[in-house]
């Protein structure tokens, strides 16, 4: 069997540094902000999990150097280069590969990146061969990702012993210069087909409009009201649910960053992870409210690296508050964590209580990747 | 051989309640009026409830008889079976012996016919000519219709929103029996408007149910109020479940060392807790195990705070010493809806307070879950709020399994669950929340209670 396998050298760096992408221009702020790669380390845990596995064997197809062909060589995994890249890669360079892949009639093409990068690969591969994601971008709302590197490998894994089956995929993308300024333009790209496994691949995040979830919003904000008058300062991390939190307190809030709240009043909109680090350093409580992101139930690891592993240890789990409505926490059977630090999310996994009402919570339960 | 069944004959109906209060080391403190804050006279609650139920009330006589009436009726289901539950203890290769209190065979298929039919008798008496009431399952609705149809009255049932939705089928039962049946908070009093403006999606709460049904027996002259759960003449007629079950271990020569109820308001573990409490608390029993089970989505007895609260949503009936999560927490909507009450019976409380009994809490996943098993080992399909009662034993079995004690256990097995399939099918599809109580988070909402700071 033949898999292609491309990376974004630059995917998932404007992360940390509270830039939601690296369309466009940011990728220069990003790398001023001191980004360093993500893509390259995730891919690694991917093809050091799946060569631990009893697979078939396989061909592999790659690009050259950042793209994909550097990785291989230091792991040692014989692969061809299909597609050569010149000097600094760009967008048409992901769908340049992708065609030479095509050309090598390879049977599924493994990526890593974010949904830009999944959009350009879908713009070339569209449902010819399944595409499967490795997620390393900021947003990651299409379900041709697996929820993480290592259950990319357990997906790949059971694609290639043919006990997996296909299943459509949307291809979604929001603009990331409305994203930057707090609006959620988000639109289904393209259809993919990709390799399914439950629980594997992660379900394309569903938004929930109905009234019922509004009150539950409503209910959950006055209740943090209440209880966010300990004098605590509170991070308040992305989505409606915080939102309507920092409504409940009268402030506008930063709709995809990060923002910070002392005694009802926003410290900094937009905050990014050395924000936090000096408010820690200067001998603050702090507390973190998170809600879990869309159907795919990630509470950390997923548009939120502000909150950096650093920050999270230095916090500590008794501070971390997690808030999501009834009808969400309904269609979402598990919580994922995905910081990067596997030792992190052990300590992050296990039974939460997230705050689902006016006083009220549920028990789930908090996996790791 | 050792019979499955314990049964009585039904000569053999106890003849007399038992009143604990007469038997408390120290006293319960009073009920206070919630206008005065002082203690409630009996002229105070003559305008909602009959003289009888109000000197049951405050009795402290230790033993009340039973009227012949009341006992004629109750021979149409009484005395319930006591069973045991052989099948389940070999499933769970326990040496422990189980045993349940079967309330499920009265008619509407709990233990709240018990207090339904004397309430009903002593309004009857005094010439009340209609009933206002509310109910959270439904099984107390059920049951005073069927009360109020034995003595030709009308009656008016608030039922809480999120059960009426869940179980239809209760509502049918009531206009069965001739009873109305009306979801709340509904339009008909201002209680009811008042939550509707505040919450218009609400699924409601007993709290809110009882302030409408109050608020419909005190603006009607005809009309007296009842309340299934919660005061000390429902658990005083309720205590027939224990008296019975003792003279059924009587007939097998034991007594249990665990006794075990699901609490919601609390009158059908105060039924079966309150005579095996008197034994302990007079020394011939001193080491009986009673245990309290309750929803962790609504878990008063294990995280409430022992003060003085209002019984009802808004402020209408009794303030109460009780434990309590503030009388305007709306508990989630579980699937044991008679299990979601702000408070508890203030007896049950004394007596948790005072440590002649404890409380556990479950999630509800876990619950039905011993549910299923209990379904498939002996037979009956039984209602989420027993399930807790029935979880807990099962968690005591298999502490005497580590152990290898051969205690034996019973718990009162309060209702059937034929109307509660919703939550069996919950359970199956794996859409039951495990709903509960953020109690750190919580801790300063309690300062509106009526009595606090």
């Amino acid at each position: 069997m033949k898999i292609g396998v491309v990376l974004n050298p630059i995917a998932g760096m404007g992360g940390a540094v509270g830039l939601k992408g690296t369309d466009g221009a940011a990728l220069g702020r990003a790398i001023e902000l001191g980004a360093s790669p993500r893509s390259p380390e995730r891919i690694r845990n991917t093809l050091l999990r799946l060569f631990c596995k009893d697979i078939p064997s396989i061909s592999i197809y790659s690009c050259s150097g950042s793209m994909g062909g550097d990785i291989l060589d230091e792991l040692g995994i014989p692969h061809t280069i299909a597609y050569v890249a010149n000097g600094e890669t760009s967008k048409q360079d992901t769908m340049d590969a992708c065609r030479s892949l095509l050309s090598e009639s390879v049977d599924l093409v493994l990526f890593c990146g974010g949904d830009g990068t999944a959009r350009d690969i879908c713009s070339v591969v569209g449902d010819s061969v399944p595409i499967l994601g490795i997620p390393a971008g900021v947003k990651m709302y299409s379900s041709v990702f697996a929820v993480s590197p290592n259950a990319a490998a357990d997906v790949l894994t059971s694609f290639l012993r043919g006990d997996c089956t296909l299943r459509e995929a949307e291809v979604m993308d929001i603009d990331e210069e409305k994203y930057r300024n707090g609006v959620l333009d988000r639109k289904m790209f393209g259809q993919a087909t990709t390799p399914y496994v439950p629980n594997h691949v992660q379900a394309a995040k569903c938004a929930y409009f109905s009234e019922g979830e509004a009150t539950s919003k409503e209910n959950i904000a006055r209740f943090a009201s209440e209880f966010m008058s300990d004098g605590s300062i509170y991070i308040l991390g992305v989505g409606s649910t915080t939102k309507a939190i920092s409504e409940s307190l009268g402030i506008k809030k930063t709709l995809l960053g990060i923002d910070i709240v002392h005694n009802g009043a926003l410290l900094k909109a937009d905050a990014n992870e050395s924000d936090i680090l000096s408010l820690l350093d200067s001998g603050a409580n702090v507390k973190i409210i998170v809600s879990p992101l869309g159907a795919q139930g990630f509470i950390f690891g997923r548009g939120n690296h502000q909150i950096s592993p650093y920050v999270l240890q230095r916090v500590g789990r008794e501070n971390v508050i997690v808030v999501g409505t009834p009808q969400k926490l309904q269609n979402t059977p598990y919580l994922f964590v995905d910081t990067g630090d596997h030792d992190l999310d052990m300590l992050l996994a296990g039974h939460m209580s997230v705050v689902c009402g006016y006083r009220l919570a549920a028990r789930k339960s908090v996996l790791t990747c | 051989m050792e019979f499955k069944k314990i049964q009585l004959n039904e000569d053999e109906i106890p003849k007399k309640w038992y009143n604990v209060s007469a038997d408390l080391p120290s006293m319960v403190d009073p009920p206070l009026h919630p206008g005065t804050k002082e203690p409630i006279t009996p002229d105070d609650l003559s305008a909602i409830f009959p003289m009888e139920l109000i000197k049951q009330e405050a009795s402290t006589e230790k033993y009340i008889k039973i009227p012949e009436e009341v006992r004629d009726i109750y021979r149409i289901w009484r005395p319930s079976p006591l069973i045991r539950a052989d099948r389940l203890e070999k499933v769970l290769k326990t040496p422990a012996k189980i045993y349940y209190k079967w309330e499920g065979v009265s008619p509407a298929g709990s233990h709240k016919r018990n207090t339904a039919i004397p309430q009903a008798y002593y309004n009857m008496k005094a010439g009340t000519e209609r009933i206002a009431t509310e109910t959270g399952a439904g099984q107390w609705g059920s049951a005073i219709s069927f009360g109020t149809a034995f003595f030709d009255m009308e009656c008016t049932v608030y039922m809480v929103r999120a059960s009426y939705d869940q179980k239809p089928y209760r509502k049918s039962l009531m206009q069965a029996w001739g009873a109305e049946c009306i979801p709340s908070p509904s339009n008909m009093t201002e209680a009811g408007r008042k939550m509707l403006k505040m919450f218009p999606n609400t699924g409601g709460s007993l709290g809110a149910a009882i302030s409408e049904a109050v608020e419909d027996a005190a603006t009607h002259d005809n009309t007296n109020y009842s309340l299934g759960s919660v005061l000390n003449h429902v658990c005083l007629h309720q205590t027939i479940i224990g008296l019975e079950t003792q003279e059924q271990f009587k007939k097998i020569d034991d007594y249990p060392d665990v006794v075990i109820g699901c609490v919601g308001g609390g009158s059908n573990f105060a039924g079966m807790a309150f005579p095996f409490a008197r034994d302990k608390i007079d020394g011939s029993h001193p080491d009986v195990d009673i245990i309290g089970a309750e929803p962790m989505a609504c878990p008063t007895l294990t995280k409430g705070l022992y003060e003085y609260d209002y019984g009802d949503t808004v402020g209408l009936v009794p303030i109460l010493k009780m434990f309590t999560l503030g009388h305007d927490f709306m508990p989630p909507s579980i699937h044991a809806g008679g299990l979601r009450y702000h408070g508890d019976s203030p007896l049950v409380c004394k007596l948790v307070r005072d440590n002649y009994i404890r409380a556990v809490a479950y999630h509800q996943t876990e619950v039905l879950k011993s549910a299923v098993l209990f379904g498939k080992t002996e037979g009956h399909i039984i209602a989420p709020e027993s399930s807790h009662a029935l979880h807990c034993a099962i968690q005591e079995a298999l502490k005497c399994k580590e152990t290898g004690e051969e205690k034996t256990i019973v718990f009162n097995n309060s209702g059937h669950g034929n109307f509660d399939l919703a939550a069996y099918e919950a359970y199956f599809n794996g859409s039951l929340m495990d709903y509960e109580y953020p109690e750190d988070l919580i801790n300063q909402s309690l300062k509106k209670l009526p009595m606090r700071n």
